[in-house]
């Protein structure tokens, strides 16, 4: 591929890379898990750049290639460590923002975002990134209608979790 | 405030704690080799596809052909291998387009339906190459069977009694070695398109 191809892609990958960071931090625990989903989904989406046509934005491009790679092209690599960190590395809360109940209630929600199954990780990221329903429809390959009652159903899953 | 709404506050917040890689760390990345499940399929289908077609050429050309001639069934043996490589060049060309057709850039379900798609195409060669040799055992048997003199004649019944047995133990073991293999390679890919799927119901 040329480089100027590759130049071009980079410079937006680096724009955008927090999209990447955000969905590793979603779908991994650990640090070593995160570098290891966040090479890979770049290595896809450089693969997937050069049919990129930019009728699309960059961003909803970027989300759909990485979470392809986080729920269905990723294999957990071996040298993965199983040390749950999903608390401090993965979501560090700035404690001096909230008192000691808002902190709580945060850990509580973030407990309960790691225990949901792969796709509705998917929904809950897309709704956390403030997307609309078509683009988290889109995304998913659902239906717009199915996506909102889902998206309604985990909310109601997780109100659970701070009222139980 | 809401769960989720502080929930999400926070998570919009994150952006200033989130790493940053420089372009410079950026491009050695894009030289590292992917290993998504696509590739282990893939791998696996092209090993499983050399392994079958290694099978069936080994006893097509083995003792095959010479008893073929000796009984005078040449023109069963031709039918054998048109329907064999005629077979071969169809899954071949099927595969292919099939995983061509895997994308990352498509929808999450469009995506898992691809790839399950690609994964059935090699268990359906696997099955061609299992019933090919099977029935083409079965059958080229009663027919020399029905060439050979009277005084060799075998009971026909209890020969398809024993290769029935037989054959029946080789696909066993194969579907537990299928369900062991690929059962752990797509186990997360069934899962989450199924729960797409139930979505959608």
């Amino acid at each position: 591929m040329s480089k100027d191809l590759e130049q071009q892609f980079v410079t937006q990958f680096e724009a955008h890379q927090n999209i990447v960071h955000k969905i590793c931090r979603m779908y991994t625990n650990n640090r070593d898990q995160h570098n290891d989903l966040f090479q890979e989904v770049t290595v896809q989406l450089w693969r997937a750049y050069p049919k990129f046509r930019g009728d699309a934005k960059f961003s909803t491009w970027m989300y759909r290639v990485a979470l392809n790679t986080a729920i269905t092209l990723y294999r957990k690599s071996k040298r993965q460590v199983t040390t749950q960190d999903f608390e401090g590395v993965s979501f560090k809360i700035s404690a001096e923002e909230y008192d000691d109940t808002t902190e709580r209630q945060l850990k509580l929600m973030y407990a309960a975002v790691k225990e949901l199954n792969d796709i509705d990780k998917a929904l809950v990221l897309l709704y956390l990134e403030d997307k609309d329903y078509r683009e988290i429809s889109q995304t998913l390959g659902i239906s717009e209608v199915n996506a909102r009652v889902k998206m309604n159903r985990i909310k109601g899953k997780l109100k659970k979790v701070l009222n139980p | 405030m809401d769960g989720l709404e502080l929930l999400k506050k926070d998570w919009q917040q994150q952006e200033k704690e989130l790493p940053h890689l420089s372009a410079k760390e950026i491009y050695p990345l894009l030289l590292k080799k992917s290993s998504s499940i696509v590739k282990w399929i893939f791998l696996i289908s092209v090993i499983e596809f050399l392994f079958w077609t290694g099978v069936s050429i080994f006893f097509e050309y083995t003792d095959q052909n010479e008893s073929f001639s000796s009984y005078g069934l040449e023109g069963w043996n031709l039918f054998l291998s048109v329907v064999y490589y005629g077979g071969i060049l169809f899954f071949m060309v099927w595969f292919y387009l099939n995983y061509k057709r895997i994308k990352a850039t498509d929808s999450a379900a469009v995506l898992m339906k691809n790839i399950l798609k690609t994964r059935k195409t090699v268990r359906y060669y696997v099955w061609f190459n299992i019933l090919f040799l099977s029935l083409g055992l079965i059958i080229s048997s009663i027919l020399i069977t029905f060439q050979l003199p009277e005084s060799e004649q075998i009971d026909i019944t209890r020969m398809v009694i024993i290769l029935t047995i037989v054959l029946v133990l080789v696909v066993g073991i194969l579907l537990l070695f299928y369900r062991l293999i690929y059962g752990f390679l797509v186990r997360r890919l069934n899962k989450n398109y199924k729960e797409l799927k139930r979505i959608e119901d």
